[in-house]
């Protein structure tokens, strides 16, 4: 059978956009609802990820324990960075915020006794032992996966299960931030991204708002980052260089900005493009070898991206009606 | 009893001293105006009270409360609001939610109260909302309540302004050229507004604008500044009597206005 038609293939995609929809979200919050150019959003998931693993495999934290805290660290991290640099205007902003994860990616990259350095979590415990943090995780997926043949039989694979875990998540968290949004304090993110002149001269305190927009966006990035570490078991400082933070720009401009539900959208369409497109073994696709693909693939996200800029700025699921309001 | 009271309030920008210490004193229950040529630093005196700008030098006291260097949302709860000159409608949101936002004591601003207090955010909601569309009401924009903000043409949004200023529950409503591209019978009935909620909510207005026929019916004491400094207050008649405001600024026309 086809790679294509294969429902693991799927499964697998669908578990990169569930992953993507969840660090996707976090800057739905910051950029499309208080309109906060945070350039350094995949800072927040290494912070989350490794953070977890760290705890786990040198403080031999449970799991759980583990992932709880790095939430935290991550949210800390985000009050850290909004401190200095929030009452910055938003093109200044959005250099510190670069700046700040480099000097994460540096960090983790050079903080070998911490991190294991450039060649990822496997080093964590030193060398000459190779380092695992997700035991407890592949127990409780194991025995989630049982719970799964009773209902699907033999399709319920690692990566389904995965897939029904990621997506479970992502959507109650989809739900609580579109609920979030719709509220009194939802109002005063979006005034803040239309003026924040004006919403501070109505008695907003503009800072503490976009201090708490950049908090619950690093702990929607630091989840993202926690299942990227569960679903590829060890990870490097180059799986959140800046460019995991542009696929997400790409996956709200793509959806719609201010449109919650355009992120699994945005996230699914990405998945397809990004993960797919190096398993697409039809034509054109299969007259590249699969090294290739992979760099295709990156000029076809470029492509779609610019498409969409020209015929349909609003996005997927925006309204074309907001992109004309001066 | 004086409402809003500066003292000596000065600001530079580069070389240019845009207000170079300018006293001042806005009477509870007034209409005021403030006057001036362009350039005279009106508008830095408003930037100034509403905590935009952090004056170098002086004082400002809101209610015998000194105000200066404290920001903005800090001066609103105060019981201070500012319009500006160019409006600032928030576009992507209805004119509704405009106007809702500008409420105060809403809980449900606060994410721990959203959780821990759901019926007290929307029992409050529920009499902001009744509020909202009554000031709407009042400047005539109750039909557009559900369309975008940005799909307004300047002098509504004017309109909306003051409708969201009135909202947040002042003692005192600056008011930066409320007039300008608004139609005159609308702009009648707005001055008629203005005086009614002055005798029946107590309100104070304070305004800047360039329609000196209607600052000077309008108001009951008129401010003059020149070159970042108040240079005459009084009643209109003092003002329009005084021969340095003649001087300053209505000679250029070479005749008072009146």
């Amino acid at each position: 059978m086809s790679t294509i038609a294969s429902l693991q293939f799927w499964a697998f995609v669908g578990v990169i956009a569930g992953i993507y929809t969840i660090l996707a979200l976090g800057l739905q919050v910051q950029f499309g609802f208080t309109g906060l150019l945070n350039f350094g959003h995949a800072a927040f998931m290494a912070v989350g990820a490794y953070t977890m693993a760290i705890l786990v495999v040198k403080a031999g934290w449970p799991l759980w324990g583990a992932s709880l805290a790095a939430i935290a660290v991550a949210i800390g991290f985000g009050l850290l960075l909004g401190l200095p640099t929030l009452r910055l205007r938003a093109d200044y902003l959005a250099i510190t915020t670069i700046a700040f994860a480099e000097i994460v990616r540096y960090v983790a990259i050079n903080a070998q006794g911490l991190t294991g350095g450039p060649v990822g979590t496997i080093a964590l415990a030193g060398p000459g032992e190779a380092a695992s943090y997700n035991r407890d995780w592949l127990e409780f997926q194991r025995s989630v996966q049982d719970g799964l043949e009773v209902v699907i039989g033999e399709n319920a694979t690692r990566d389904v299960t995965m897939l029904v875990l990621v997506w479970a998540v992502a959507l109650v968290l989809l739900v609580v931030v579109e609920a979030a949004v719709r509220t009194p304090w939802g109002r005063v993110l979006k005034s803040i991204r239309d003026d924040e002149d004006a919403a501070s001269a109505l008695g907003k305190n503009v800072f503490a708002y976009k201090l708490q927009a950049l908090a619950v966006g690093a702990a929607l990035a630091a989840i993202a980052g926690l299942f990227f570490a569960f679903q590829f078991s060890f990870f490097s400082p180059g799986d959140f260089d800046p460019l995991v933070t542009f696929f997400a720009y790409t996956i709200v401009i793509l959806g719609g900005t201010a449109r919650n539900w355009a992120v699994p959208v945005g996230a699914v369409l990405f998945g397809v493009i990004f993960a797919g497109t190096r398993f697409f073994d039809f034509p054109p696709f299969s007259l590249l070898d699969s090294g290739e693909r992979a760099y295709v693939r990156l000029i076809v996200i470029g492509l779609v991206l610019i498409g969409l800029v020209l015929f349909r700025p609003q996005g997927l699921l925006g309204k074309r009606e907001e992109m004309v309001l001066e | 009893m004086s409402l809003l009271q500066a003292d000596d309030v000065a600001k530079r920008f580069g070389g240019l001293a845009a207000v170079d210490g300018a006293s001042l004193t806005v009477q509870e229950r007034s209409i005021t105006a403030l006057i001036g040529p362009n350039g005279a630093g009106k508008t830095t005196l408003f930037n100034i009270f509403s905590g935009f700008i952090r004056p170098e030098r002086g004082s400002v006291l809101l209610n015998e409360v000194r105000i200066d260097g404290r920001p903005p949302h800090a001066v609103n709860r105060r019981g201070l609001v500012r319009t500006f000159q160019t409006p600032r409608a928030l576009r992507r949101m209805s004119v509704l939610e405009n106007v809702l936002l500008a409420a105060p004591h809403q809980p449900g601003e606060r994410l721990w109260r959203l959780v821990a207090t759901p019926g007290s955010v929307r029992r409050r909601e529920r009499e902001i909302e009744e509020q909202a569309r009554e000031l709407l009401r009042l400047v005539r924009l109750d039909g557009l309540a559900q369309e975008y903000a940005g799909t307004l043409s300047g002098g509504q949004r004017k309109l909306l302004e003051f409708a969201r200023a009135l909202m947040t529950g002042p003692r005192i409503v600056l008011l930066d050229e409320p007039m300008a591209g608004v139609s005159p019978p609308l702009a009648i009935q707005l001055l008629d507004h203005m005086r009614t909620l002055r005798e029946e909510r107590g309100l104070t207005f304070f305004l800047v604008d360039h329609d000196l026929e209607m600052v000077m019916s309008v108001s009951d004491h008129v401010i003059v500044m020149n070159e970042g400094r108040v240079i005459a207050a009084g009643t209109p008649d003092e003002v329009r009597a005084d021969p340095l405001v003649v001087d300053a600024y209505l000679g250029t026309h070479g005749r008072a206005v009146g």
